[in-house]
C-alpha cells in the first residue's frame, strides 16, 4: 500500500503557501498539516494529489496564545502539545479532555489541531469540541483571511466551506475560564479507534439552575450537530435525572445517523443517548463542583 | 464404538521424577534478535537483484474476465513484467489442493476466466520497487461481465444457485453425515431434547506480518530457491514443485522467522507459487510481500464460518445421553484443506461429557468470498463453543446448575474413547474445574451477580469446560472418503543433534520455523534435560527442504510433543554409541555403565567415569581407539512419526485414534453488558489448563493469555465481513477490529498437570488452548447475563447492533 | 520525481539521502538506511508496529514521508541497546517474555520508552492505556505491562525484583 507520486514542497510562510497552492492548482494539491489522515488515504490510493505543501516549517500557525477575550491555536500546532498545554487547561479544559479520546497518543503527536478540522471527518472528535466552544475559524486564500464561525465551517462529510487555495491558519476559542463545567465522551468500538458518536458539553449553572448549555454531538450526521433541544429542555431546570432524560429523549428524537457495519441506526441511536447522559451528568456535576 | 477390534495403544511410558529443566520458565534463546530488531523476517531480506510483485485483485465479487489490456502497464517505469492469470495458466498448473475435488473446483495462483471473490488476484507486476509495481497496476485495464454473487452459504446450497465453480456443477464441494453410537436408540430413551440454531462467523489469524516469499529461479541449473514464512510442511510442500513445473528435487525451500502465524502461514503457497512464477519470468530474485489490504482479502486463511442445527438429548437429571450436529460451513470460494476443520471438531466433539452417541452432518458451502484456510483451533473451537451453548442452554431449561450439570457428566476413567473412535489420553476435569472456580472467586461473583441485578446492572459470569486436543494424524485429511484418493499416514517431524568435538551441542530443526512459538527454546530444553547441559549453550539451525529431513511443521498444537519425540529418539541413539564408546575407553562392560550428570560412569564407581566432551573427541579424531564398526562422529537423526495413530474402520463407524494427546481447559469470564450501548467489558477473567507436563511454563502461560486475546476478538469484534454482493466491507484494521490492551483483561492463570501416558515427559500440546475456549466462555457469560431479559445470543461476534438488537426483539415479544 | 535531499539523524548518527518525497520514513529507515527493526504491519497508521521516536516523540512511520522528517532526530530499536549491554526494556521483556513473534516488539519498546519518560512510574493500568496505541496479536499484552512496569522499576533505579512469573508451576522437584 505504497503512495502514488506527488510533487512537494516545505515553505516557511503562509504567502507562500497560497502561493504554492495558486501555481500548482491543476495538479490537484493539498496541504499536509499531521497527514495523519491524509497519508493512510494516499497509502491507500484514495487519495492521489499531486502536490503537497508541507506546512510543517510555517512558524506562524503554530501559535499558542492567551489574548484578551479569546484562546489562540495555530492550525499547526500538534494536538499532544494542545493536550499538555496549561493554558489550555484553563482556558478550555474540554478541548483537553477531548483530545484525550483522538486515536492515540502517537497519532496526536504528527496530528494538528487544524487539521482534524480541516478534515472534518463526521466522526472526529475536535469540529464537535469547536461548534461546543463557539470557535472561530481563521483562514488565508487567494481573497485573503476570513473568519468563520464553527456554525458555518463545517458543512458536510469532509466538506468544510474552505475554498481552493485556501487554508485554515487559526482556531479562537472564546475565553471561559471557571465558567460551568465541561464533559467530553465518546463511545468506540476498540480503544483509541474511530468513534460511533461523540457528545461535547458545556454547562453553566447559576444558584443549581442551568442557565446555559452548550451540547454537540459527532458522528451522528454529516457535520457535528447541535443537540438544541436536549439545550432547551435543561434550560432553567435543576437538571434533576429526570430532566436529563428528557433532554435525551428531546436530543435523540432529532436523530437519525446513517448506519453501517459498526452500528446501525437503532445502535447509534441508543449509544447516543447513553454518551448525551453520561456527558451532560458529567457536565453538571463538574459545573456544581466549582461553584 | 467398536472396542473388540480396536488396536492396542501403545506401552505406557514412566515419567521421570526431578527434571532440571522441563518445566523450568527459562528465558527463550530466539529473543535477544528480535529485541534488537534483527530478527530476519522475510520482509529484511535483499537479494542482489531483487524485483518486487504487486497484485492486482478484482473488484467484483463475481464475474466473468472478458479482456485485460496490459500494455500501458508494460511500458511503466521500472515494470519488468506484467503477468495475467492466462498467462499464469500456462506458466504453472494449479496450487497443491487437499479439497475433495481439485479438479472441479480448481485453485490457481491468479484467476483465469473469471473471478470469485474481491481479492482474487486477476494479474501481477514486477518492478524495479513495490511503489512502482503498485503504479503500474493502475495501468492495468481489465473488463469484467458481472456475475450474480453468492454469499449466504445456505442459500449457496438452494437449487438453482448461482455457482462458484461451473465444472463442480453444485456449490456443495462435500456433504456425510457420520453415525457413531446408537444415535436414534439414545434420542428415544432421554427425557428431553434441546434445540438451536448457531452461527460463527469467519475471522482470521491476521498476525502483524504478512506472507511473503523471495524467489530465485536460476536458468543455469534450474534450481528454484525460495525464502519464505509459510509454516512449510517439508513432507509436503514438494508439491509446490508441480505446481511450478520443476522436479522436486530441484527446489529448495528455506524457513524463515515469521511475525506470528496463528495458522496463517500454515502452507501458504500461494506467494511462493507467485514470486517463482515471476522470478523465472524476469530471470532475477523476486519477492512478493502481501500488504495488509492483500492479507485480508486475498490470504486463503480466513477461519471457520459455520451454521449449527444442534439438538443435545439428555435424562431430566442433566445426564447427556446423545447429540445431533448439522453443520453448513461457509468455505469461501476454494476449499485447499477439504473438510479436515470438520476432523478437529470429531476429535474432541462430545467435549469432556460422556455423550454416548453422535450424528455429524457436515456440508461445505461455496461462495464468493477469500478461502478458508487455518485459525488457531483450525475447527475445533468452533465445535467447543457450539457444544457448551447447548450445555448452557440445557441447564437453563432443566434448572440446573452450570457447575453441577457439567460434573455430572464429565468422563472420568482414562483413557477414554469418545464415540467417534479418538482417544483422551488422560485428564482430571474435576481438578481444573475446582482450581478455576477457586481462581475465579466463583462464588464471590455469583453473589456480586446478585447485587448487580438488583442495582438495574447485567454481570454475567461464563464457565465452560472443554478440551484442547493436540497433534493430529494424517488420516484427519483422508477419513472423509470411503476410497480415498491418497490415504498418506505420515505426519512426522525430524531432529538431528550433533555433539561436536568440544562436546557442545547443535540440533538441527527441519523447516520447523519460528512463528511466536519457540522451538529453539522447547529443543534447548529438552536437550539440556537429556545431556545435562544448559538450554542456552545448545546451538540451534533450521535446515530447509532441500537436505531437510521430513518434517510436517507446526499446526494442531504438535510441535512441542513431535520435537519431544524426536529429540527422544535422537538422544537414544547418541547415548547408545557414546555408551559403547566409553565402554572401549574405560574398558568396561557398556551394560555396566550409567549416564550420571553430563556423562557415563561404571555403576557403583563413579570415579570411573567419561563426560560427553571427553567421549566426544575420541569419537571425532582417535578412530583407532574404537572398533571397526563405529563410525567417527557423534551426530544422529530421528524421524519421529505420530506415536499413536489408528486407521478407521472401513464403514468409518469409528474413525480411528487421530488426536489422542487431549488437553482440558475451564475458562471463567465475568462481564458486564451495557444494555444501552452493546458494550461488553471484563470484570475478572480466570483461565486454567490442563496441557500435560509442561516444558516452559511461562511460554505456555504466554499462548494463553495471546489466545484469549484472539478469542476475545472473535467473541466481541472481529469479523471479515461481506455484504450481499459480496463487496469486503472490512478489508483494513480501520474496520477489522483487533482488540487493543484496553479490550483484554488482565488473566489469572492457574495451571493442572495429567501428563499423558504416551508422549515423552507426558506432554501434550496447548499452544491454542486460549483460543478454543474464550469465545464459548464469552457467549455463555454473556447469556448469562441477559438471561433475566430473555436474550440468548447465539451468533459471533456479539457485536453492539447484535446484542441490542436481541435485547429490543426479547422486548417486543413479552 | 523529483527527489528531495534529506538528513535524519538516526540513533545520533546523522545521514542524507536523496528520496522522492512519496517514500514513507518506514521504507526510509529500512532500505536507504538498512535499518530493518522497525516493521511494517498496516501501512494505514492503525498497529502501530512501525513506531519510532521523532524528536523525542512517538510516531507512526508508515504515515510519514521522510521529507517531513528532514532535519529531525530519530530513535529506533536499533538505538536502544548499548552495545553489547540490553536496555532494561529489552532485558525485562526477555524475562517476562513480553513477546513472542517479535514483530510488534520494536514499535512497542519505542513507545515504552515514551511512556516510561512521560510517568516513570506508571501503574499498570496507566502502562496498559500507553501501550494501546500499539496491537499485538501474541502475547494479550499481560506479559509486556509486567515488563514495562519493571523496567521501569529498575530505569528509577529501584533494585531489580527477583524473576518472577505469573505461572504457580514450578519445576517438578
Amino acid at each position: 500500500m505504497k503512495p502514488p507520486p506527488f510533487r512537494y514542497a516545505a515553505p516557511t510562510t503562509v504567502e507562500e503557501v497560497l502561493d504554492l497552492l495558486a501555481a500548482n492548482a491543476d495538479a490537484e494539491p493539498r496541504v499536509l498539516a499531521g497527514g495523519q489522515s491524509l497519508v493512510p488515504l494516499m497509502n491507500f490510493r484514495l487519495a492521489q494529489p499531486g502536490f503537497l505543501v508541507d506546512l510543517r516549517l510555517v512558524e506562524a500557525l503554530t501559535t499558542l496564545r492567551t489574548e484578551r477575550d479569546v484562546f489562540v491555536i495555530g492550525a499547526m500546532v500538534r494536538q499532544s502539545a494542545v493536550e499538555r498545554s496549561p493554558e489550555v487547561a484553563l482556558a478550555a479544559p474540554l478541548l483537553v479532555e477531548a483530545l484525550g479520546y483522538v486515536a492515540h497518543p502517537p497519532i496526536r503527536n504528527s496530528g494538528t489541531v487544524g487539521g482534524s478540522l480541516a478534515h472534518a471527518d463526521p466522526s472526529a472528535e475536535l469540529p464537535a469540541v469547536a461548534l461546543a466552544l463557539d470557535a472561530e475559524l481563521l483562514t488565508a486564500g487567494p481573497r485573503g483571511t476570513r473568519t468563520i464561525p464553527a456554525a458555518e465551517f463545517f458543512r458536510g462529510p469532509f466538506t468544510t466551506a474552505l475554498e481552493p487555495g485556501e487554508i485554515l491558519t487559526e482556531v479562537r476559542i472564546p475565553r471561559r475560564e471557571g465558567v460551568g463545567g465541561y464533559a467530553f465522551v465518546e463511545f468506540a468500538r476498540t480503544h483509541g479507534n474511530f468513534a460511533l458518536v461523540g457528545v461535547a458539553a458545556v454547562i453553566e449553572m447559576e444558584k443549581d439552575i442551568v442557565t446555559g448549555a452548550s451540547i454537540t454531538l459527532s458522528g451522528v450526521a454529516s457535520t457535528p450537530v447541535r443537540a438544541a433541544a436536549a439545550e432547551r429542555a435543561l434550560a432553567g431546570t435543576s437538571a434533576d435525572a429526570a430532566t436529563i432524560e428528557v433532554a435525551v429523549d428531546a436530543a435523540a428524537d432529532e436523530l437519525s445517523p446513517a448506519g453501517d457495519l459498526h452500528g446501525s441506526t437503532a445502535t447509534r441511536t441508543g449509544i447516543a443517548r447513553n454518551c448525551l447522559r453520561r456527558g451532560i451528568q458529567l457536565a453538571l456535576s463538574r459545573a456544581q463542583d466549582r461553584r | 464404538m467398536t472396542t473388540a477390534s480396536r488396536p492396542a495403544p501403545p506401552p505406557i511410558r514412566t515419567h521421570k521424577d526431578g527434571r532440571n529443566w522441563v518445566g523450568k520458565s527459562i528465558r527463550r534463546l530466539e529473543d535477544p534478535k528480535f529485541l534488537r530488531g534483527r530478527g530476519g523476517y522475510i520482509g529484511d531480506m535483499t537479494l542482489p537483484g531483487m524485483l518486487h510483485v504487486a497484485v492486482l485483485s478484482s473488484p467484483y465479487a463475481h464475474a466473468r474476465i472478458t479482456g485485460i489490456n496490459t500494455n500501458a502497464a508494460l511500458a511503466a517505469p521500472g515494470v519488468h513484467a506484467v503477468i495475467t492469470g492466462a498467462q499464469a495458466a500456462e506458466l504453472t498448473d494449479p496450487l497443491p489442493d487437499f479439497g475433495p475435488n481439485p479438479a472441479a473446483h480448481t485453485w490457481r495462483c491468479l484467476a483465469v476466466e473469471k473471478v470469485r471473490y474481491v481479492g482474487e488476484g486477476v494479474a501481477v507486476v514486477v518492478a524495479d520497487s513495490r511503489y512502482l509495481a503498485e503504479d503500474a497496476l493502475a495501468l492495468i485495464d481489465v473488463e469484467y461481465e458481472p456475475l450474480p454473487p453468492v454469499v449466504d452459504p445456505e442459500r449457496a446450497l438452494d437449487e438453482g444457485a448461482p455457482l462458484v465453480h461451473e465444472d463442480l456443477g453444485s456449490n456443495c464441494a462435500y456433504e456425510r453425515t457420520f453415525q457413531f453410537g446408537e444415535v436414534d436408540r439414545d434420542f428415544a430413551d432421554a427425557d428431553i431434547v434441546i434445540t438451536d440454531r448457531l452461527r460463527w462467523r469467519r475471522s482470521g489469524g491476521q498476525p502483524l506480518e504478512t506472507v511473503g516469499a523471495i524467489a530465485d529461479f536460476d536458468i543455469a541449473t534450474g534450481q528454484l530457491t525460495v525464502h519464505t514464512n509459510s509454516l512449510s510442511f517439508t513432507s509436503y510442500l514438494f508439491m509446490v514443485a508441480g505446481t511450478l513445473k520443476i522436479p522436486a528435487n530441484k527446489l529448495d525451500i528455506r524457513p524463515m522467522p515469521a511475525g506470528g502465524s496463528f495458522g496463517s502461514k500454515l502452507f501458504a503457497t500461494k506467494p511462493t507459487v507467485i514470486a517463482a512464477m515471476c522470478s523465472r519470468a524476469v530471470g532475477r530474485p523476486v519477492v512478493y510481500l502481501e500488504d495488509r489490504v492483500d492479507n485480508i482479502s486475498n490470504c486463503d486463511h480466513h477461519g471457520s464460518d459455520r451454521v449449527y442445527d444442534v439438538q443435545l438429548a439428555l435424562m431430566r437429571d442433566g445426564t447427556m445421553r446423545s447429540i445431533k450436529i448439522d453443520t453448513v460451513d461457509d468455505y469461501g470460494a476454494y476449499i485447499q484443506f477439504g473438510v479436515g476443520h470438520h476432523g478437529n471438531a470429531l476429535a474432541q466433539v462430545v467435549g469432556p461429557y460422556r455423550i454416548a452417541s453422535v450424528e455429524y452432518r457436515v456440508r461445505a458451502a461455496l461462495t464468493n468470498k477469500n478461502q478458508q484456510g487455518a485459525y488457531r483451533g483450525f475447527g475445533s473451537e468452533v465445535n467447543n463453543w457450539m457444544l457448551e451453548q447447548m450445555v448452557d442452554k440445557a441447564a437453563r431449561e432443566l434448572g440446573l446448575d452450570p457447575v453441577e450439570i457439567r460434573r455430572r457428566n464429565f468422563i472420568r476413567d482414562f483413557p477414554y474413547f469418545i464415540p467417534t473412535g479418538n482417544v483422551y489420553d488422560s485428564g482430571d476435569y474435576d481438578g481444573v474445574l475446582d482450581k478455576a472456580l477457586k481462581l475465579a472467586e466463583y462464588d464471590h461473583w455469583r453473589s456480586e451477580q446478585v447485587k448487580a441485578r438488583e442495582e438495574g446492572r447485567y454481570i454475567g459470569i461464563g464457565l465452560i469446560t472443554a478440551q484442547e486436543r493436540s497433534v493430529f494424524s494424517a488420516t484427519e485429511f483422508w477419513f472423509w472418503f470411503d476410497t480415498p484418493g491418497a490415504p498418506v499416514t505420515s505426519m512426522p517431524e525430524s531432529v538431528t543433534l550433533k555433539v561436536d568435538a568440544t562436546g557442545g551441542i547443535t540440533a538441527t530443526l527441519y523447516s520447523c520455523a519460528f512463528w511466536g512459538n519457540s522451538p529453539e527454546t522447547m529443543v534447548a530444553q529438552l536437550v539440556a534435560e537429556e545431556f545435562d547441559c544448559d538450554p542456552h549453550d545448545v546451538s540451534i539451525v533450521y535446515q530447509g527442504s532441500k537436505n531437510g529431513l521430513p518434517a510436517t511443521g507446526p499446526g494442531g498444537s504438535r510441535t512441542t510433543v513431535m520435537l519431544a519425540g524426536a529429540v527422544e529418539g535422537a538422544t537414544a541413539k547418541i547415548k547408545a554409541k557414546a555408551r559403547r564408546a566409553t565402554g572401549y575407553m574405560l574398558e568396561a562392560n557398556p551394560d555396566d555403565l550409567e549416564w550420571v550428570d553430563g556423562g557415563y560412569q561404571v555403576k557403583g564407581s563413579p570415579e570411573a567415569r567419561k563426560t560427553l566432551a571427553e567421549i566426544a573427541v575420541m569419537l571425532h579424531l582417535f578412530k583407532h581407539s574404537f572398533p571397526e564398526d563405529m563410525e567417527s562422529g557423534l551426530e544422529e537423526s530421528k524421524v519421529f512419526d505420530h506415536p499413536y495413530t489408528t486407521m478407521p474402520s472401513a464403514d468409518r463407524k469409528d474413525l480411528g485414534v487421530f488426536y489422542p494427546f487431549m488437553g482440558h481447559a475451564c475458562h471463567v469470564p465475568v462481564i458486564e453488558v451495557d444494555i444501552e450501548t452493546g458494550q461488553v467489558s471484563f470484570l475478572s477473567y480466570a483461565a486454567v489448563h490442563d496441557c500435560g507436563t509442561l516444558v516452559n511454563p511461562r511460554s505456555l502461560a504466554g499462548h494463553i493469555v495471546g489466545g484469549t486475546a484472539q478469542g476475545i476478538g472473535t467473541a466481541l469484534y472481529e469479523e471479515f465481513v461481506y455484504d450481499e454482493d459480496g463487496q469486503l466491507l472490512t478489508s483494513s484494521f480501520l474496520d477489522y477490529l483487533i482488540p487493543t490492551a484496553m479490550e483484554v483483561p488482565e488473566l489469572k492463570i492457574g495451571h493442572h498437570e495429567t501428563p499423558s501416558p504416551w508422549t515423552p515427559h507426558g506432554i501434550k500440546g496447548g499452544g491454542e488452548g486460549g483460543r478454543m475456549m474464550a469465545p464459548a466462555a464469552i457467549n455463555v457469560a454473556v447469556n448469562d447475563a441477559l438471561a433475566p431479559l430473555g436474550v440468548r445470543l447465539t451468533e459471533l461476534p456479539m457485536t453492539p447492533d447484535r446484542i441490542l438488537a436481541a435485547i429490543r426483539a426479547a422486548r417486543e415479544s413479552r | 520525481m523529483d527527489k528531495h535531499d534529506i538528513t535524519l539523524i538516526v540513533n545520533g548518527h546523522s545521514s542524507t539521502v536523496s528520496v522522492e518525497p512519496r517514500k514513507l520514513l518506514v521504507d526510509v529507515l529500512r532500505e536507504d538506511l538498512g535499518l530493518k527493526g522497525t516493521h511494517i504491519g498496516c501501512e494505514h497508521g492503525v498497529c502501530g508496529t512501525c513506531t519510532v521516536l521523532l524528536n523525542g516523540r512517538s510516531i507512526r512511520s508508515c504515515i510519514t514521508f521522510a521529507v517531513q522528517a528532514d532535519g529531525a532526530e530519530i530513535r529506533t530499536v536499533e538505538g536502544l541497546a548499548n552495545g553489547a549491554d540490553l536496555h532494561p526494556l529489552q532485558d525485562e521483556f526477555w524475562t517476562k517474555q513480553g513477546l513472542q513473534c517479535g514483530y510488534c516488539t520494536p514499535g512497542m519498546l519505542m513507545r515504552a520508552c515514551e511512556i516510561i519518560e512521560q510517568n516513570p512510574d506508571p501503574s499498570p493500568e496507566q502502562v496498559r492505556e500507553g501501550i494501546a496505541s500499539n496491537l499485538c496479536r501474541c502475547t494479550g499484552y499481560q506479559f509486556i505491562i509486567e515488563a514495562v512496569c519493571a523496567a521501569a522499576g529498575r530505569m528509577r533505579g529501584e533494585e531489580q525484583r527477583p524473576d518472577q512469573t505469573t505461572m504457580p508451576t514450578e519445576a517438578k522437584a
